[in-house]
């Protein structure tokens, strides 16, 4: 039982990650239509900018992660603008293959700019926990999940409260009657594009202090991100958070009774059931 | 114009077919690896461009015949041809079994779908002892350059041929209109969902064979390799590159990508595979028909071509 409640505390810690990851995703989605491909990516580089700004700079992840954001936001504001803004328009096949042109783009350059290694962000906290009857909770896990619901939060309430948050929704909602009320598209695309990546970016940071990053943990975190925005809904902040918990959960109990290698295979198996069991709201969407 | 066309292609072949005997050996392996690969995009060309399904999976099938062929020779010790047979039925198979769901999911429900697949293929397989799990197979030794370089250039153009075909049959037409608008095709009486596998399972078909020879040419083989998720960015790319939904395109693509790849790759790996993202960003923006749409426009409106595809699609 106590083994249970331990691996029900370790996928929830991780699921609300899973969850900063999803949102970041759903967000370009709902309001852009692009299913990006490269999110995995964007990930991966806010992971080691977080890396580099602790290693080399000597801050603390935890402080790192809005660096990081601000970072992946202005890289995002300027892809959208200049890039993704002149095919946006078209065929969702092209935005796919581009996004996909793109993550092959970000994998190799961090493969050549910082090699294949394995990197972990090791801050010196990273080894401690504290015990709740029996259940370990590592500092670092429970901050990275706080880090991700206090980002989910802000999301919800930028989205509601501030005026670029109702310019954004109603771009999503109906791009030629937000035109008319005077909403810049350009510009309300390139924020919301890099408002996802700044999001990829802190789940990056925070993924690589509670595993590993490599050039190519994308991929797999782009499909997780996926199948949870499905899970969660493109429009709800909460959804997509709770998707991030049931993976977590799913994952982490598949570990411990089965076999930690079958951990993706599950995740891949829930995306196809989620993915042909909800054919209405899939097939009405495409 | 037609026969002279025809006697063109005769002679291209041909052609292609008398290199293993005039080229050095580097040139006839650089030319299995190419046509191989050739053929793998004119598999991605039958799904993603007739039928206008981004598969980021195809490399799944490539890698099922891979292991189909290897698991009859190496753990059967069945001669060449059969490996080859159950090669590609398993592929075959496996697009039927898995065509049926995942199909009825559109844009970019699919893609994922297809992308997780090829993630995770390779963890699969290495759980399975009888597939050699993580560590791979050995097949026979067989040096045989030439046989292997003929072998692919026959699946090369049988494959060819097949697209051909696709695009002046009813089949074909039938993929197009559910490319264009699958609601619509479905309302003219087209039963999508067996046009979909079909198409999917002659993709499965040329990539299983492609890897059942590529697994013999090599003769070691191991789930990273062979279910390699990059072979599908070559796929996309050369197909996009050379022009999606025609006969000759992805043909042209893959050669000329193989061989500018070829060059960088002798200078830093990495860099061949950057090049190739760089590619398909840029395509998709400048050139999305490809290079034989690139010719005629060209000739017709020289660089406005680029200005015109780039503001097509404006925000």
């Amino acid at each position: 039982m106590q083994l249970f409640a331990q691996i029900l505390v370790n996928g929830i810690l991780l699921g609300g990650l899973y969850g900063l990851m999803a949102l970041g995703m759903g967000l370009v989605w709902g309001v852009l239509n692009i299913v990006n491909l490269a999110h995995g990516a964007l990930i991966m580089l806010g992971g080691y900018a977080v890396y580099y700004l602790y290693t080399k700079g000597g801050i603390d992840p935890f402080a790192a992660l809005p660096i990081a954001m601000v970072l992946l936001f202005l890289f995002g504001y300027l892809l959208q603008r200049f890039l993704l803004n002149l095919i946006v328009r078209s065929a969702q096949l092209n935005t796919l293959l581009i996004t996909f042109g793109l993550d092959v783009v970000f994998v190799y350059l961090a493969q050549l700019l910082f090699s294949a290694d394995f990197r972990t962000i090791n801050p010196p906290y990273a080894g401690s926990n504290i015990d709740v009857g029996g259940v370990t909770i590592p500092y670092a896990q429970l901050a990275a999940f706080l880090v991700a619901i206090f980002l989910a939060a802000i999301l919800f309430l930028f989205l509601d409260r501030t005026r670029t948050g109702r310019a954004i929704r109603a771009t999503a909602q109906n791009l030629t009657a937000a035109r008319l009320y005077g909403v810049n598209p350009r510009r309300i695309y390139a924020l919301t594009f890099g408002t996802g990546a700044a999001l990829a970016g802190a789940a990056g940071g925070l993924y690589g202090v509670v595993s590993q990053i490599t050039p190519y943990i994308g991929v797999t975190l782009t499909a997780k991100s996926f199948v949870i925005a499905i899970l969660g809904g493109l429009d709800k902040p909460i959804g997509v958070i709770l998707g991030g918990l049931l993976l977590g959960i799913a994952e982490a109990m598949t570990a411990l009774y089965l076999d930690p290698t079958f951990t993706d295979i599950i995740s891949f198996g829930l995306l196809v059931l989620v993915l042909v069991a909800k054919p209405a709201q899939i097939l009405g969407r495409a | 114009m037609k026969n002279l066309q025809r006697a063109g292609l005769a002679l291209l072949a041909v052609g292609l077919a008398a290199v293993p005997f005039v080229a050095s050996d580097t040139l006839v392996q650089f030319g299995i690896n190419a046509l191989l690969v050739a053929t793998l995009t004119q598999g991605w060309n039958i799904i993603g461009g007739f039928t206008g399904y981004p598969s980021f999976g195809n490399s799944v099938f490539y890698g099922l015949g891979t292991y189909g062929t290897a698991i009859a020779m190496a753990q059967l010790h069945l001669p060449f041809g059969v490996g080859l047979v159950a090669g590609g039925v398993l592929g075959v198979a496996f697009a039927l079994l898995f065509g049926i769901p995942i199909l009825r999911l559109r844009g970019p429900y699919f893609a994922i779908a297809t992308l997780g697949l090829a993630a995770v293929m390779s963890a699969i397989v290495a759980t399975i002892g009888f597939a050699g799990k993580n560590i791979g197979l050995i097949l026979p030794l067989f040096r045989g350059d030439t046989l292997f370089y003929e072998l692919s250039l026959v699946l090369l153009v049988a494959a060819t041929g097949t697209v051909a075909w696709l695009a002046r049959s009813r089949f074909g037409a039938g993929l197009v209109a559910i490319r264009e608008d699958e609601d619509a095709a479905q309302v003219m009486g087209i039963n999508t969902t067996m046009y979909k596998v079909g198409a999917l399972a002659l993709a499965a078909f040329f990539s299983s064979l492609a890897g059942g020879i590529h697994a013999y040419w090599i003769t070691f083989i191991d789930p990273g390799s062979a279910f390699d998720p990059t072979l599908n960015v070559r796929m996309v790319i050369m197909t996009l590159f050379g022009g999606p939904g025609t006969i000759f395109g992805p043909v042209l693509g893959s050669f000329v990508l193989s061989a500018v790849s070829e060059v960088l790759a002798s200078k830093v790996s990495t860099v061949a595979s950057l090049f190739y993202g760089f590619v398909i960003v840029l395509a998709v923006v400048f050139m999305p028909k490809g290079l034989l749409d690139l010719f005629q426009g060209f000739r017709h409106s020289g660089f406005r071509y680029f200005a015109q595809n780039m503001r097509r699609f404006r925000l």
